[in-house]
């Protein structure tokens, strides 16, 4: 599981005396390793800086239950007789609280200035097999796929591992049902198993065989290889909880009315603390902090969870509201979505998320309980590990923002403002993708791309919040940051030789603008009618009414209607579905949809009575993003990511969830 | 809604409530950050720093403390909003009415002849209430006092004109960023952390004590399934009432807990 830092070398299983842990200790801090490791503290064993052995739990371990941790002597000396505690290994690789970097060019230097690199080189001590399991699993997420949060791998790369096996299960514990333990088996470059009197040694990588060569070591025997694997064996039979994961994520979406759910609900606090405890979950929140005085804007990334209202909040939506929602969401996400996002579920066994939980819900006794009168599991997306191939590009990066000058403005309505960017060379997009669009010190949002002229990047925005308001009040001559594009792209080779139908509500014209402008351009060759249906509220919020015009003449069926009828205008009055007769929806066409949610469900609909098939139809999807990446999770919808595996999708992708609540 | 240029220096009031000044104090502990302010802002009124005077609209940004328990306060607020751009309430007084509106519990007429000796002559409301039951409130800042981090959050971005860097997740988010071992799951403590909104930094539980919901409520407050799950670690009826009827005690989720223990 992960990536596996261990070479495939076998490396020989040596003996050490207790009193050589010490001297392990000593040979990290002289290779300049913070060493951090378990230690007691408020009752608990957590994880921080030590120093020695002393330093560790000796003779003590834990006793947990569902919203019960307590910590008991234990008869003998053991250093790590114990299994988790509240602390997991990500509070250092990914920490709560991280400034990404600052946003202001410091002309004094010419560069832009970027945070202190902090990937302090540190040992971890103590590293059990669920948690190198989550290490492996937070890897992928942060460092598998086309774009690469540098701070963590740097972080990653600055550590060693030492690992410690498990010959004690506790209560809570079910690493064994996820295939992740008790023994550790890649991922570290030192592993030890306690004994009373001698610890067992095995190296993962060259450094750690290296280290180990220096430590007071000899060959293994055979009764103490006997032991290590009695130990693991009786580790494996003292398992408090197990889970099932046979066809684990297309049953949990097969269930997703499911009573459980309901009843969850009433016990859940939403409170976040099974996320934040968990070693593999990875949301977090980006947010623009500036002081009043001359320091410049910062962006601070920290912990975030899909039980927070703001983590799924958009401008004039929530789209997770009420608390079975949320808990949906995550167990959906950890046990299922997991799967077609990463390749592995996000559940490593350690029970944290059971411990911790203040009401005790023990996931393990949920998915139980989801198991009985469950409907047949769904197939599920499968794991593409590249499925994010249109986020590419030198400016499709993390948080590293590029400089755009704002070159002209067209005002298109009252609030909403069309920006002409002056792009790099090197940009490319596709119509459907969308940039990153920040201001220092006001923020960053997702700003879909609304057409292009030589050189030139077009984004239409409306003012819904701070960030799009100041953007949209720009002028010329000033400048933006940008960065990507992102996403998936409006599905254009499929275009040519087929009836088109593009289906906008509001703003939603704008991404779609771009495609319309290709096909108008070769609507004069083409034998197959192109049309256009587009709504808007009123008539004065229309957009690009001029160039609305312009589509007609050049062979567009443009029809429009508005939600209310205001003085002037003439056309038609009612939603956009009221445009669509049966004759305009032949199955064979291809529909291209972007809008408000319920304006394309409601449409989406009526092209399925009229038989389209769901292939047929693409909708453009939009959920809180803060990466861009498929780091931050907040825009997971279901087993997608909006960023990443969106916005564009096709219908056939979406039937599993859209129209849902709470997703 | 930036404001750029420092001649015209957005006008600041603040204003003053039922209250004990706390939250006004945490304003005046901004030190170092006091000076900077004053050079963003024009501080227009602000009783508690500077000699009393009458409030000389009009207001950008008026900042309001305490909750409404007379009926010149009623009116008052009225005044304030009819004459400030962007009103901004400051604490768990104007934000749920405060400790003093454990009065709405009681019986104000008695209280008030058990504590005056002309009683006549006191002429207040039967209930303390936010100000924003009485007029529209642009955003709510939280704490019993409010947090100086978050005051100084606040008006950095309404300078910058952004949103807030202001979360309104639980406490224990913020224990859990920290590293806090949960006194609750560790040793069995009483917290309102589960349903009360952040922005304290959590500084009860790091010192081992339970959360007492002086920031009041967070969206989404399980009070029952907190409240039930409080029975089970042995309070009483009477403890779990007086845990939900305190700072914050008139916030309609704290509210409707605590008489469900009466």
């Amino acid at each position: 599981m992960g990536r596996p830092m261990t070479d495939s070398q076998a490396y020989e299983l040596k003996s050490m005396p207790r009193a050589g842990l010490q001297q392990l200790f000593a040979l990290l801090v002289a290779q300049e390793f913070r060493l951090v490791g378990p230690t007691l503290s408020d009752g608990a064993i957590v994880f921080d800086e030590i120093a020695t052995p002393d330093d560790l739990p000796v003779g003590w371990t834990d006793r947990q239950a569902p919203g019960s941790y307590r910590l008991e002597k234990r008869p003998d000396k053991r250093a790590f007789g114990f299994v988790v505690g509240p602390h997991s290994w990500k509070k250092y690789l990914f920490p709560a609280r991280e400034t990404l970097h600052r946003a202001t060019f410091d002309k004094a230097a010419n560069l832009w200035r970027q945070s202190d690199d902090n990937a302090v080189a540190t040992a971890f001590i103590g590293v059990r097999a669920c948690d190198l399991a989550a290490i492996g699993i937070q890897d992928r997420v942060f460092s598998g796929g086309e774009i690469v949060d540098q701070g963590y791998s740097k972080r990653r790369r600055a550590s060693f591992i030492v690992a410690v096996n498990c010959l004690q299960a506790g209560d809570l514990c079910f690493c064994d049902s996820m295939g992740t333990g008790p023994e550790a088996t890649a991922g570290y470059d030192i592993c030890l198993t306690e004994f009373d009197h001698t610890f067992l040694l095995q190296a993962g990588s060259r450094r750690g065989e290296q280290l180990l060569a220096q430590l007071p070591v000899t060959a293994a025997a055979a009764h103490e290889r006997d032991k290590l694997t009695a130990g693991l064996a009786q580790c494996r039979g003292q398992m408090g909880r197990r889970l099932d994961t046979d066809k684990l994520p297309g049953l949990l979406f097969a269930n997703l009315e499911h009573s459980r759910w309901d009843e969850v609900a009433q016990r859940c606090l939403a409170c976040g603390n099974c996320t934040l405890a968990c070693p593999t979950c990875f949301c977090y929140s980006v947010d623009e902090v500036a002081d009043l005085g001359g320091q410049p804007a910062q962006r601070e990334r920290s912990w975030d969870s899909c039980f927070s209202q703001q983590h799924s909040q958009i401008n004039g939506a929530t789209f997770q509201p009420a608390i079975k929602d949320r808990y949906r969401q995550w167990l959906t996400h950890k046990l299922a979505s997991w799967q077609s996002q990463f390749g592995t579920s996000g559940c490593v066994g350690c029970g944290r998320c059971i411990a911790w939980c203040p009401v005790g819900i023990d996931l393990t006794e949920e998915v139980a309980a989801i198991r009985n009168n469950a409907s047949e599991p769904l197939s599920m997306p499968a794991y593409r590990p590249a499925a994010g191939a249109g986020s590419s590009g030198p400016f499709a990066t993390l948080f590293a923002a590029a400089e755009a000058p704002v070159v002209a403005v067209t005002a298109e309505t009252a609030d909403t403002a069309t920006l002409a960017l002056k792009m790099p060379q090197a940009y490319r997009y596709r119509p459907g993708q969308f940039n990153m669009l920040s201001l220092p010190g006001i923020g960053e949002v997702p700003i879909s791309i609304s057409g292009e002229r030589p050189g030139i990047v077009e984004h239409t925005i409306r003012s819904v919040g701070k960030v799009s308001a100041a953007l949209s009040k720009l002028q010329a001559n000033t400048a933006v940051g940008f960065r990507g594009p992102y996403g998936s792209a409006w599905p254009l080779a499929q275009c040519r030789d087929r009836p088109v139908s593009i289906i906008a509500g509001g703003i939603g014209l704008a991404p779609l603008r771009g495609v319309i402008r290709t096909l108008a351009a070769q609507q004069r060759q083409s034998e197959h009618p192109l049309r256009l249906f587009y709504g808007a509220r009123r008539a004065d919020a229309l957009l690009f009414t001029r160039e609305l015009s312009q589509w007609r003449r050049s062979g567009l069926r443009v029809a429009v209607a508005v939600d209310r009828h205001t003085p002037g205008w003439s056309g038609n009055v009612g939603t956009v579905t009221t445009l669509l007769r049966r004759k305009d929806m032949p199955a064979r066409g291809l529909y291209l949809v972007c809008g408000p949610e319920v304006m394309m469900l409601a449409v989406v609909r009526l092209l399925r009575q009229a038989q389209v098939p769901a292939e047929n139809i693409y909708l453009s999807l939009e959920r809180n993003m803060k990466c861009a990446a498929g780091h931050c999770g907040r825009c997971q919808y279901g087993p997608y990511f909006v960023c990443r595996d969106g916005p564009v999708f096709s219908y056939d992708r979406l039937q599993l969830l859209f129209g849902k609540r709470g997703f | 809604m930036a404001v750029e240029q420092q001649t015209a220096r957005p006008r600041l009031g603040v204003f003053k409530l039922t209250s004990c000044d706390g939250c006004q104090l945490t304003l005046l502990n901004c030190e170092d950050e006091l000076l900077l302010l004053a050079d963003k802002l024009d501080i227009v009124h602000f009783p508690e720093g500077a000699s009393p005077g009458q409030p000389q609209g009009p207001f950008d940004l008026a900042i309001v403390e305490g909750s409404i328990s007379t009926p010149e306060q009623a009116d008052e607020i009225r005044q304030i909003r009819r004459c400030s751009r962007l009103l901004v309430t400051v604490g768990a007084c104007a934000t749920s009415g405060g400790i003093q509106a454990l009065r709405n519990f009681a019986d104000h007429e008695a209280y008030r002849k058990a504590i005056y000796a002309r009683p006549e002559y006191i002429e207040s409301l039967a209930t303390s209430t936010a100000v924003a039951q009485h007029v529209k409130v642009d955003f709510e800042l939280r704490g019993c006092p409010i947090d100086k981090d978050q005051l100084l959050e606040l008006i950095s971005a309404y300078l910058r004109g952004r949103a807030p860097a202001i979360k309104n997740e639980s406490v224990c988010f913020e224990c859990k960023r920290r590293g806090t071992v949960c006194v609750v799951v560790a040793a069995d403590t009483p917290c309102l952390g589960p349903v009360t909104h952040a922005g304290c930094g959590a500084i009860c539980p790091a010192f081992g004590r339970g959360c007492y919901g002086c920031f009041g409520p967070r969206e989404a407050a399980a009070t029952q399934a907190l409240a039930a799950q409080m029975k089970t670690m042995g309070e009483s009826e009477q403890q779990i009432l007086r845990a939900f009827r305190l700072f914050t005690a008139a916030s309609p989720a704290f509210e409707q807990e605590s008489r469900r223990h009466e």
